[in-house]
């Protein structure tokens, strides 16, 4: 007992030894000039809300339009302009700096550092992509683009797309990849480098093994896109003929180029998710994780092979008939890591105590979701069956089943989780729970239905259509889904709005949480941990809290002894 | 149920069939794994809720359970993928015609572009370009000279006959399209600069609809498209008579110039101040009509020809007009000058009128209009 006891001592016992917090700075210079990787996390995610309400308002627009067949509600002009900037804004403008954010916020608490490795460099990509939303943003003072959110060339094109709109968006891209690229390197070095004494590459956090593979999927294809937009910025100014067909340009190339971004960004985009419900479903199960390794294993994966599977964007371009099959099997492949993951999580709660939190039932709501999403991938996937499939309302089902089903669920019950750490307030749970029912059923009944418009032969991207085969009906259904979709979402900010006001106190640690982040007070000083514990699981937290209760106990029984 | 649950079909052609059921393989495996798993998270759910007295667990795994679902799901896929070969050859490989179908060898028109196209067995099928252009279908019907533009051609409505094996080349001409007829079978994107192709073997006389599948600019919605299925017999006539009402178009369109312009010189004789274009004489060989088509003349208010109509010779791509390499081939210099002065009189096949500016009466010179006139003529006809 004696050996531990002064062993424990040299490496500092893991106490909480902060127990007031320095007044913060205050003022809005201080946010401008922050380089807090908090403060960053805060805005990142404020701004990114913001940019989620306006493509929210695109998205009802377009689902208004849409509403019923033949409708003369937009023209064509303003509709292509609208689901151009909806898919632009949710990506870039909204899930990408929302990941960005809540990484930033998260990472260095739950890896025990005591910030970003570069913090200068971190706030610079916050700008960054700030600049990208107000230069994209800013065509709406001209003319907003018209070609989609994959931009293909020649429409893309100045002989085709002769307004400035192009050109935004592909300096939006270019900002906004700079500022991904440069904050992937600091994700990257922050974890490789920065981690707390005892947290070995089996010790770390899940979401931190996602956000480390993220930050080399960014690595690995943002350049590729941001070289992909500046030789369409020189085609449309500067006299090159790079995607042309009538100078001996390839409108190929670009697709190529396009996906060989688009596809990693999906897992960009959900791998964080992924992480996120591999740090809630064992707190609410009471239940370490299913196979921790595997679920690494499946990361790194799912991101090997999530690179090479980009042309089963282009099933039904010309190209040669091995490439159609190797694309095929590439995607099969990736499904394997992706699907087998929904079973770790399913028996991480089997024989567990299982709490349902908002935050778990946003977790829940994400594995239903996803689980649709994964199995329509499969019919995707299947050339022949794509060649039916692709460019309807099928695939818009489908990316929306994964994207905001994996990604955006997966994000709504993080918010739920962290918001009392990053706020030291709660959410209130009886509205979340409100917020929860509307925005699950809201999207089902919206992006279930699309896939019978795709199947009855509605493309993707028509302003009108006649109504033959139920086009009617269906679409008026998933217009009313998405109203009800938009009121969960409402529901959600309004918590959030109440929470920062007048939420309960939540103390450090309010769901006996796992990692480092619940180790510090809620909201942690600037400075993040007094003293960073030494780490000896996957669940610190767990190993602390036993060690509090031992000598606790070792008091107390010492205390007995005393008096008696 | 088709539309609901699967994809359309109904014009029995044997690769939209095959998809079909491919799709619904998909679709059983798929019904089965989301009620399979869905049903187990449930059941996951019901019972393991945290209860008093009840603690978890603390099992953080098991290999054996990992080996198995990512065994079990590998299965599955190759399970798909076995099928999905199977059908290949069905999907992929068009029959050859039936008996009573129509057929012929490969025509010199039917350019096969440089992927090697597939054919039937026999090599002998229905031969149609498919060509997308904003915002809009043409399909000629390919024959044995190597000319593309004598073929029969048709807008928007294809119509073939049943039985038959027809192969479509499919091309764009100025932004990406995509072919999709829902009940044949998949669809074929139209790439700028690139031949893509398919095939279908309809066995039930019918319209069957469809529409560009490609978002290809701001009348992408209106791109519509469908092909109408008849007997062999009813087919021949359709065709004969389509090809006799082009000939008969032309000569007409031919004819109204001619008078137009008589017409015009007659009142140009009695008042000769009127057009602008009809004073001033100039030499012809000094004004570049080539510059004129390329970039209009400015200051009187003359627009491009090149931004709305294609030329191969200027280089000019555009498709708000007819392709002037199409409609003026074979036609005389007073057809193209009629054509420039009067746009609203003969309106090509598939266009509208009132959309070619006609102030080039006043707005060109005498001199500038011959010029013009002679650079068109020039390059399409080399006269």
């Amino acid at each position: 007992m004696t050996t531990t006891t002064s062993s424990a001592r040299q490496t500092a016992d893991p106490e909480i030894v902060v127990d007031s917090v320095q007044p913060p700075q205050s003022g809005w210079l201080s946010w401008l000039t922050t380089t807090d990787h908090k403060r960053i996390g805060i805005m990142y995610m404020v701004a990114a809300w913001m940019f989620l309400v306006i493509g929210g308002v695109e998205a009802l627009l377009i689902r208004l339009q849409l509403a019923v067949p033949d409708n003369t509600l937009l023209s064509p002009q303003t509709y292509n302009a609208l689901f151009t900037m909806h898919g632009t804004t949710m990506i870039f403008l909204f899930l990408m700096p929302m990941i960005a954010g809540m990484a930033n916020y998260l990472v260095p608490l739950m890896i025990g550092a005591r910030g970003m490795a570069f913090p200068k460099l971190n706030a610079l990509t916050f700008w960054l992509f700030i600049a990208g939303g107000v230069v994209f943003y800013g065509s709406l003072l001209f003319s907003p683009p018209e070609c989609g959110w994959t931009c293909y060339a020649p429409l893309s094109e100045t002989a085709f797309s002769p307004s400035n709109g192009v050109d935004s968006w592909i300096f939006l891209i270019q900002l906004t990849g700079v500022a991904s690229f440069i904050g992937a390197l600091n994700m990257f070095v922050t974890i490789t480098n920065m981690r707390a004494p005892g947290m070995s590459w089996g010790r770390v956090p899940l979401f931190v093994w996602t956000m480390l593979t993220q930050s080399m999927l960014l690595i690995i294809s943002i350049p590729v896109i941001a070289g992909a937009v500046t030789l369409l910025l020189t085609d449309r100014h500067f006299g090159t003929h790079f995607y042309d067909p009538t100078n001996g340009g390839s409108p190929l190339l670009w697709q190529h180029l396009f996906w060989f971004f688009g596809h990693p960004e999906v897992y960009i985009l959900i791998l964080p998710g992924f992480g996120i419900i591999s740090e809630i479903m064992p707190v609410f199960s009471r239940k370490p994780i299913f196979n921790y390794k595997a679920i690494v294993a499946a990361t790194l994966g799912i991101a090997v092979i999530g690179t090479l599977v980009w042309a089963h964007h282009m099933f039904t371009v010309p190209l040669p008939f091995f490439l159609l099959i190797f694309f095929m099997l590439g995607t099969y492949l990736v499904a394997i890591p992706t699907g087998v993951k929904i079973f770790n999580w399913i028996f991480t709660m089997w024989s567990g105590a299982i709490e349902f939190p908002v935050a778990m039932l946003y977790a829940l709501g994400f594995l239903a979701t996803f689980l649709l999403g994964g199995i329509t991938g499969i019919f995707l996937a299947t050339f022949p069956v794509d060649w039916q499939l692709h460019d309807t309302y099928f695939v818009v089902a489908h990316l929306h089943y994964t994207v905001v089903g994996g990604a955006v669920f997966a994000m709504l019950a993080g918010i739920y989780y962290w918001f009392p750490k990053i706020t030291g307030r709660m959410l209130d749970e009886k509205l979340g729970k409100i917020s929860f029912v509307f925005t699950l059923v809201g999207f089902w009944v919206t992006f279930l239905i699309q896939h019978s418009a795709g199947l009855s032969g509605m493309p993707r991207r028509v302003y009108e259509y006649a109504d033959v085969n139920n086009l009617g009906l269906y679409n008026m259904i998933s217009t009313i889904g998405s109203f009800i979709l938009a009121l969960g979402v409402l529901l959600t900010i309004i918590n959030i709005v109440k929470g920062v006001r007048s939420g309960a106190k939540a103390g450090p640690d309010p769901w006996k949480g796992n990692t480092l982040e619940w180790f510090t007070p809620s909201p942690p000083p600037v400075n993040n941990f007094d003293v960073v514990p030494r780490v000896r699981s996957v669940e610190p937290m767990q190993d602390i809290r036993r060690q509090v209760e031992r000598q606790s106990r070792t008091a107390e029984e010492a205390g007995a002894a005393a008096r008696r | 149920m088709g539309g609901v649950i699967g994809p359309e079909s109904g014009g029995g052609t044997p690769n939209a069939e095959a998809i079909r059921s491919l799709y619904f393989l998909i679709f059983g495996l798929g019904v089965v794994v989301f009620v399979g798993v869905g049903g187990l998270l449930a059941y996951t759910l019901l019972k393991f809720r945290a209860k008093r007295g009840v603690e978890a667990k603390q099992t953080t795994g098991s290999t054996r359970l990992e080996v198995g679902w990512t065994v079990g799901a590998a299965l599955i896929l190759v399970l798909i993928a076995l099928v999905t070969f199977i059908k290949l050859d069905q999907i992929k490989n068009p029959p050859n015609s039936s008996a009573d179908g129509i057929s012929s060898p490969i025509n010199a028109s039917f350019n096969p572009g440089p992927a090697k196209p597939d054919l039937p067995p026999n090599g002998r099928s229905l031969n149609i370009n498919v060509n997308g252009q904003q915002y809009l279908w043409r399909y000629s019907y390919a024959d044995a000279d190597t000319n593309n533009l004598n073929n029969v051609f048709a807008y928007e409505q294809m119509v073939v006959p049943t039985n038959t094996t027809v192969s479509l080349r499919i091309r764009a001409q100025d932004v990406q399209h995509s072919w999709w007829i829902p009940e044949l079978g998949g669809k074929f994107d139209a790439v700028p600069g690139y031949t893509n192709y398919t095939w279908f073997k309809i066995t039930k006389p019918g319209v069957y609809d469809g529409q560009c599948a490609e978002l290809c600019g701001r009348g992408h919605a209106t791109m519509i498209a469908s092909v109408k299925a008849v007997s062999p017999a009813e087919f021949k006539i359709w065709f004969a008579a389509q090809k006799a009402a082009i000939a008969t178009a032309k000569q007409d369109a031919a004819m109204a110039r001619n008078a137009l312009l008589a017409k015009d010189a007659a009142a140009a004789k009695s008042a000769p101040s009127t057009p602008a274009a009809m004073a001033a004489p100039a030499p012809v060989a000094a004004i570049d009509g080539k510059k004129i088509f390329v970039a209009g003349v400015p200051a009187s208010g003359a627009l491009a020809c090149g931004s709305c109509h294609a030329l191969k010779d200027a280089g000019t791509n555009a498709a708000v007009g007819p392709n002037l390499d199409v409609v003026l081939k074979g036609q005389d210099a007073a057809m193209i000058t009629a054509s420039i002065l009067y746009p609203n009189k003969i309106i090509s096949k598939g266009y509208a009128k009132g959309i070619m500016p006609a102030n080039y009466p006043t707005a060109l010179t005498k001199a500038q209009l011959a010029a013009l006139v002679k650079y068109i003529n020039g390059a399409v006809n080399g006269k």
